[in-house]
């Protein structure tokens, strides 16, 4: 490392010595930040404030300021979006009360792959180089297709702006042993711009239950390299490419049955892509895009004294894509965008038969203009047709009309889905400590077979009609209604949302085993709902302090279990006179994971003659079920108190000191009180920091 | 309310002694209402063993209100989660009881005290590859849970049986752990020991469950 850094600091100076004289104070950025540009909710650069769909814009000053380091830390801060773990005991990020993999995560605007019982672990993705990120609320498969049910979040990296070599390395050091190390490098010299990134993050754990062998969270240490090329052929063409590279590997000690096993795990993920942008004149231009993204992780387990591999897992998983979109403008002020693209899939891993793959094409229009006066509309409709479920149309309409120039009024709804992904169609896992098989819709047949020709299978509970028809992509439609009012010291908006779920997939019992277990396989079934409200309120009485509070209001319910309430068809037993009730709907808390209520407040105060930055955040969830405990199938007022968390809040507080110009020192402090709860593993205690940032 | 059981009484009995030689014989005896704590009920092999199920069932018989060893006198039985009646026919797993009664069963749904009546319900018997109960979580009469590893009793099942010899009694199990722990452990409880509420009518062809 260390020699990296002198090779470093050697190049920056040449570098330096040979381009400043061409420097020119380009802090053009000021400017920009001011108006507030987006560009996830319609594929085209628009202004916060005018865009007629819920978004949250995260500042890389409110990243750098609060000190956070993952995306996972700087996004649950934010109100309606909760990082949380679910039944498979992984976590993602939750919005509107919508689960992770129903939520799509881009990096430029192309995804990310690589998730764990359908959850994509956002603590991979470092925030030392992004510029923003850019959260959009709601369906959004008009526009990105499958798996953008609940909206995308997308991470825009920081481009090069100035002819000057520019960039910053830091080093901070946290309790836990963490320790976060980034270095980056950008320029951008006529036509020629590039980036560097590079970022190394470690921690040696930490151990919420000392009672159990084995840590909570094991040592790990991670590495994040970026490097980008920007080149402008021409006024009228452009390049842009990337590449990235995340690398994880995690030591532990696992203990089973007595016996000590060596866990080894490694992770690796990279993408690479590239991008033309054809400006065919003032109105219209043309991006061609082409994407390859590769997921690859492994894990063994090893019996310490022996040597004996007690079990060795691998998943491998990659995305190429191919698409263009056309953007025009026309003169009275309206754009349409357009695109057409073509998608290849594959996995392969184990308790999968072989790789297997998809693939994909779709084409996407939408329509943005000024209906009248004060009135925006934007209209949308997206088509993919798949080789493993029925052809998709997302639809997607959204408007927005100023009232007044403070006051406007928002409105729209779309349509969202999900394909059915590899595992639900091609697993073949049998657990060997309980013996239950689960077995994916597309190999079920054959494999249950196989099942019975061993003699395994005491009866089959349906019959192989009911696994004809190929399983239906998951859908939703998302309804927004808002207000946002807008004054000098005042940014207030408030949602409301409801989001209609169709043809969830979930496991069933499929056939019932000699050993007394079952074998599963997956059907589309459950029908749920959420619903609620979001605020947010922003007050700046001066220059210098601002206060942000957030609220968000949720119900979420499986519409099935709600009838069958109604029925009297669910019960519970008392827990203290052990008779069975009937439940009633009020008992009936809803879907695992979701709070009823989520707040925030926030506190940052500029105080500009010392050149340093304070920040206070205060982060509320109400309490909420993990799972069943009375086998009824819903999480109920009768359930133990240990299948929830109760209420808590978190507090993070971090203050940054400017000085010598060029550096900052910043100290905080996350999670103030301390809190910890054994079911949410992945918040540690309370953990200090120290950073040292030096940018030049 | 003595002078009014007293008339109760006298009508009793005149009703009775008016009662004409047609009618059903003597006053039904009185229905039972009982508890049954700790049956236990083991087995070998399944779970993930890799090794069939094996192991006698543990019988009960609803008639005495206790375990027994006879090969006829009882009416249903126990080994791990399964519960076999009866009636009916070997399913075909190892170690089980020969059926020689006319036992079966009917899971119904609703609070033990709602279900008054084995009326209108369809009656199962064991059978070549199905015990009449389904077998597995979320079948038949418990729920195993992933995340706890306890298995309990899915409340509002209540298990309606019609003996060997056709008596009725429902049955309302309530733990499956040793001493019917409120927030059972399965690492330190013992599983496989069955306590349940049951209703038992001894009038032959009776269904009422009152």
């Amino acid at each position: 490392m260390n020699r990296v850094f002198w090779a470093f600091l050697l190049l920056k100076s040449t570098l330096y010595g040979q381009y400043s004289t061409l420097e020119k104070d380009s802090d053009s950025i000021a400017t920009q930040n001011l108006e507030e540009v987006v560009i996830s909710a319609t594929r085209t650069e628009r202004q916060l404030s005018s865009l007629p769909l819920p978004v949250t814009l995260i500042s890389k000053d409110q990243i750098r300021n609060t000190g956070r380091i993952r995306l996972d830390e700087i996004l649950q801060e934010q109100t309606g979006i909760i990082t949380v773990a679910d039944e498979s005991g992984f976590e993602g990020v939750q919005m509107q009360g919508i689960g992770s993999e129903y939520i799509m995560i881009l990096i430029d605007g192309v995804p990310l792959i690589g998730r764990s019982s359908g959850n994509f672990d956002i603590s991979r993705l470092t925030v030392g180089n992004i510029k923003q990120i850019e959260v959009v609320k709601g369906p959004s498969s008009s526009l990105y297709g499958s798996e953008a049910l609940g909206g995308v979040i997308n991470i825009i990296t920081e481009k090069p702006k100035k002819e000057k070599i520019s960039g910053n390395t830091s080093y901070r050091l946290g309790s836990y042993t963490q320790q976060d190390v980034n270095l980056s490098l950008k320029q951008k010299i006529k036509g020629f711009g590039y980036t560097l990134f590079a970022n190394r993050f470690s921690s040696e754990g930490y151990d919420l239950n000392p009672n159990i062998e084995g840590q909570t969270v094991d040592p790990f240490e991670n590495y994040t390299v970026n490097g980008q090329l920007h080149y402008d052929f021409s006024d009228k063409l452009s390049v842009f490419s990337s590449s990235r590279f995340y690398y994880q590997a995690i030591d532990s000690e696992l203990f089973s049955d007595g016996l000590k096993y060596k866990s080894n795990d490694e992770e690796i993920d990279w993408n690479t892509h590239l991008r033309f942008n054809h400006k065919w004149n003032e109105n219209l231009h043309t991006e061609y895009e082409f994407y390859f993204t590769n997921y690859n992780t492994s894990q063994k387990l090893v019996n310490e004294p022996t040597g004996n591999v007690l079990s060795e897992s691998d998943f491998d998983q990659g995305l190429a894509r191919l698409e263009i979109r056309t953007n025009y403008k026309f003169k009275n002020g309206g754009q349409l965008t357009s695109g057409a693209g073509y998608q290849y899939e594959y996995v392969d891993r184990t308790s999968f038969d072989q790789e297997v793959d998809f693939s994909s094409q779709y084409i996407y229009i939408q329509y943005d203009t000024n209906l009248i006066q004060n009135l925006n509309a934007i209209g949308g409709v997206r088509f993919d047709n798949h080789s493993e479920y029925s052809n998709q149309l997302s639809p997607k309409l959204a408007l927005r009309y100023e009232v007044t120039d403070n006051l406007a009024a928002k409105a729209s709804f779309g349509y969202g889905f999900k394909a059915p992904d590899f595992r639900q169609l091609y697993l073949d896992f049998t657990n060997s400590a309980v013996g239950y098989t689960v077995l994916g819709y597309n190999v079920a047949v054959e494999k249950l077979n196989e099942l019975v020709q061993q003699g395994q299978i005491l009866d089959v509970v349906i019959s192989e009609d009911e696994l004809q028809n190929p399983l239906e992509a998951e859908n939703s439609i998302g309804y927004n209604v808002g207000l946002t009012y807008k004054s000098k010291k005042w940014n207030t908006e408030i949602n409301f949302f409801r989001n209609d779920f169709k043809n969830l997939i979930d496991t069933r019992i499929i056939a019932r085993k000699n050993n007394g277990q079952n074998v599963f396989s997956y059907q589309n079934f459950d029908e749920v709902f959420t619903t609620g409200l979001e605020l947010n309120i922003q007050y700046k009485p001066i220059n210098r302090f601002q206060i942000n509070a957030g609220y968000q209001l949720l119900y979420t319910y499986d519409k099935q279990k709600l009838d069958m309430i109604d029925q009297g068809q669910i019960f519970a037993r008392e827990p203290q006179t052990n008779t069975t009730i009937a439940i009633e709907r009020s008992d009936y808390l809803g879907l695992v994971n979701r709070s009823r209520h989520n707040a925030n407040i926030k506190f940052f105060y500029d105080i500009k003659s010392a050149n340093t930055n304070i920040n206070l955040r205060l982060l509320y969830r109400s309490k909420y079920g993990l799972f069943d405990t009375n086998g009824n199938g819903i999480i109920d007022d009768y359930d133990l108190p240990d299948s929830f968390v109760n209420a808590f809040v978190t507090a993070n507080i971090a203050a940054t000191k400017n000085f010598c110009k060029n550096f900052d020192l910043q100290i905080g402090a996350n999670n103030l009180f301390d809190f910890t709860d054994g079911n949410i593993p992945t918040q540690p205690g309370i953990q200090l920091f120290a950073r040292l940032n030096y940018k030049f | 309310m003595k002078k009014l059981s007293i008339l109760f009484f006298t009508l009793t009995i005149l009703f009775i002694s008016c009662s004409d030689d047609d009618d059903n014989g003597p006053n039904p005896d009185p229905v039972q209402s009982k508890q049954a704590s700790n049956i236990f009920a083991p087995q070998s092999g399944g779970q993930g063993t890799g090794q069939e199920v094996s192991g006698d069932f543990t019988k009960f018989d609803f008639k005495t209100g206790i375990v027994t060893t006879s090969d006829t006198e009882w009416d249903i039985a126990f080994r791990g989660t399964t519960i076999a009646v009866n009636g009916g026919t070997v399913t075909g797993t190892t170690d089980e009881p020969t059926r020689n009664g006319d036992a079966a069963s009917a899971i119904a749904t609703g609070t033990f005290a709602n279900i008054t009546n084995a009326e209108g319900l369809t009656f199962k018997q064991d059978a070549n590859a199905s015990f009449a109960i389904p077998t597995g979580s979320d079948n038949g009469w418990y729920n195993y849970n992933f995340m706890t590893n306890v298995i309990s009793p899915i409340p509002g099942k209540v298990l309606v049986f019609k003996t060997r010899d056709n008596r009725y009694a429902k049955v309302e199990i309530l733990s499956y752990y040793k001493d019917a722990p409120t927030t059972p452990d399965p690492t330190s409880d013992e599983a496989r020991y069955y306590t349940f509420s049951y209703v038992y009518n001894p009038n032959e062809g009776d269904k009422n469950l009152n």
